[in-house]
């Protein structure tokens, strides 16, 4: 009921529809970018079809296919400057951004492809959301409002609906007991554990399918860690999670599959578990077992 | 550059060897005691105590690894195989002592027939050789032919059990003498030897079936 509501209001107000015209808008663009934008993939929610990308002439992820299931965890492991955040930024249009980079291939979620001439890359970034590695609350502003930031800046004006999202992204990120009662007080007044779980929360109140996160526990403590991971744990049954992570043992506890990555290439991919257990590349097991260098 | 894990894995591997030569010896010399009735049941008996405190510390040694250093991927399925390996041996050196007991409990037995024992060990102890050549180069291969040499042992002792019972009832049946009825200690001894031998052809072929899983990463089929 929330999506549907939040949605629409997100669509109205953007471009300064009635209602009825914001719904039949969203219908007719998902109609024709239909004909021309409509892929096979499976059941995976996101496929990454020959992926290059480039910062200026330097080539830094070379022809990368995967497929991500749905509802599931997926890290991408590898050593420094392999491409890990580069390829996640990729996924939600986030890489063209900088200046000088560039991308060729296509990126495929729910069989369209989120490069295509006729999508809206402002909509793709509101399905999918994004954690970083350093927790990063709006300074200025409270627990409340650095959740609600999305949902306003969308346009959406309801201010019951915002508090009943509010209520719902901190409770699903964690954190609702630890600041129900100071829901006013300044977001970066929290710990280095809870401002993650708030930068979490924020991304969930928008709603999103997909949920990627940039090295999110690298800047806490082991047990503020733990509890991110307990977190993903919970969110991935609702939403597809893909995590970029240095700490190899992290992916093996929480990720469902896990990638392997270096200088740009994807060298093996699959099951956490038979990743880690058996992997089937020599450099994958390298890796993993410490034996780099 | 030696990782942290490599010591430990090394310390491993150096009892397992140490192992599977004293398992080997101690099967041998039980079954040489049986052929030649020489009584050393107190020199296996400290063999297989032995091995027993030497399982332990590879169990022990293991759950230390993996608890300090989360080993992965060969390093992790070396270690996992070494643990059951290592209960593998034991059981060896269980089954001397107990070969080795059936020789002292049953007394006189020098008379006796011991062809059927004789020949199932000798395949017993090729199947202990090649598990342990298996185990040295990695032979991931060698437990097809461990099995189809199991499948021999237990054939035998499934012959010699069922001749025995079948002997039995033709006597009760016909009146017919059986062979057996001599000298009741001779196929007891014999019934039993064959009963540990046949278990230990299977725990060479779990060693087979751990030296599979450490160089595949895939158990064994059979399994």
């Amino acid at each position: 009921m929330y999506i549907d509501k939040a949605y629409v209001s997100i669509i109205k107000n953007r471009y300064g529809l009635t209602i009825d015209e914001a719904i039949h808008d969203c219908l007719l663009k998902m109609e024709s970018s239909k004909k021309d934008n409509n892929h096979d993939q499976g059941s995976y929610k996101i496929s990454i079809r020959n992926l290059n990308v480039w910062f200026g002439t330097k080539q830094i992820l070379k022809n990368i296919n995967l497929d991500i299931k749905p509802n599931a965890a997926t890290a991408i492991i590898g050593p420094s400057g392999c491409g890990k955040t580069t390829l996640i930024r990729c996924l939600n249009r986030m890489h063209e951004m900088t200046p000088g980079a560039a991308a060729k291939g296509c990126v495929l979620i729910d069989h369209r492809d989120i490069y295509y001439k006729t999508v809206d890359p402002v909509i793709i970034k509101r399905r999918i959301g994004m954690v970083f590695q350093k927790p990063n609350p709006f300074p200025t502003m409270s627990v409340f409002d650095n959740v609600a930031a999305g949902l306003k800046l969308n346009g959406v004006k309801d201010k019951r609906l915002i508090k009943d999202i509010v209520e719902e992204s901190l409770k699903d990120a964690a954190l609702w007991d630890e600041v129900k009662h100071e829901l006013d007080k300044p977001g970066i007044g929290l710990s280095g554990g809870q401002q993650q779980r708030l930068c979490i929360a924020r991304a969930l109140a928008m709603q999103p399918e997909i949920l990627l996160m940039d090295e999110p526990t690298s800047a806490l403590d082991p047990i503020a860690s733990s509890k991110i991971e307990e977190l993903i744990h919970g969110l991935k049954k609702d939403l597809t999670i893909i995590t970029v992570t240095h700490n190899m043992l992290q992916a093996a506890r929480v990720a469902d599959f896990t990638a392997f990555m270096y200088m740009g290439e994807l060298i093996e991919y699959g099951s956490t578990n038979q990743i880690f257990k058996n992997p089937q590349k020599e450099l994958t097991e390298r890796y993993i077992s410490g034996k780099f260098g | 550059m030696t990782r942290l894990l490599d010591l430990g894995i090394d310390h491993i591997h150096n009892i397992i060897m140490d192992m599977a030569k004293l398992s080997e010896n101690s099967v041998f010399t039980a079954i040489e005691s049986y052929q030649n009735g020489v009584h050393i049941k107190k020199q296996i008996f400290d063999w297989s105590e032995k091995l027993r405190i030497s399982q332990e510390e590879v169990s022990d040694l293991s759950v230390e690894l993996i608890a300090r250093y989360q080993p992965v991927a060969s390093d992790l399925r070396f270690i996992k195989s070494c643990m059951e390996i290592s209960y593998g041996f034991s059981r060896f050196g269980r089954y001397s002592y107990d070969i080795a007991d059936v020789l002292e409990t049953m007394g006189a037995i020098a008379d006796c027939d011991k062809s059927a024992v004789l020949e199932t060990s000798k395949i017993v102890r090729e199947m202990i050789t090649i598990s342990l050549q298996a185990l040295q180069s990695r032979n991931k291969n060698a437990v097809e032919k461990l099995y189809q040499m199991d499948d021999i042992v237990d054939a035998q002792y499934r012959k010699y059990f069922r001749d025995i019972i079948e002997s039995s009832q033709e006597q009760q049946e016909n009146s017919v003498p059986s062979k057996y009825n001599n000298n009741p200690r001779c196929y007891i001894s014999a019934l039993l030897i064959l009963r540990y031998l046949e278990r230990i052809s299977d725990h060479a072929c779990y060693i087979g079936d751990s030296v599979h899983y450490i160089v595949t990463g895939v158990s064994s089929p059979r399994r």
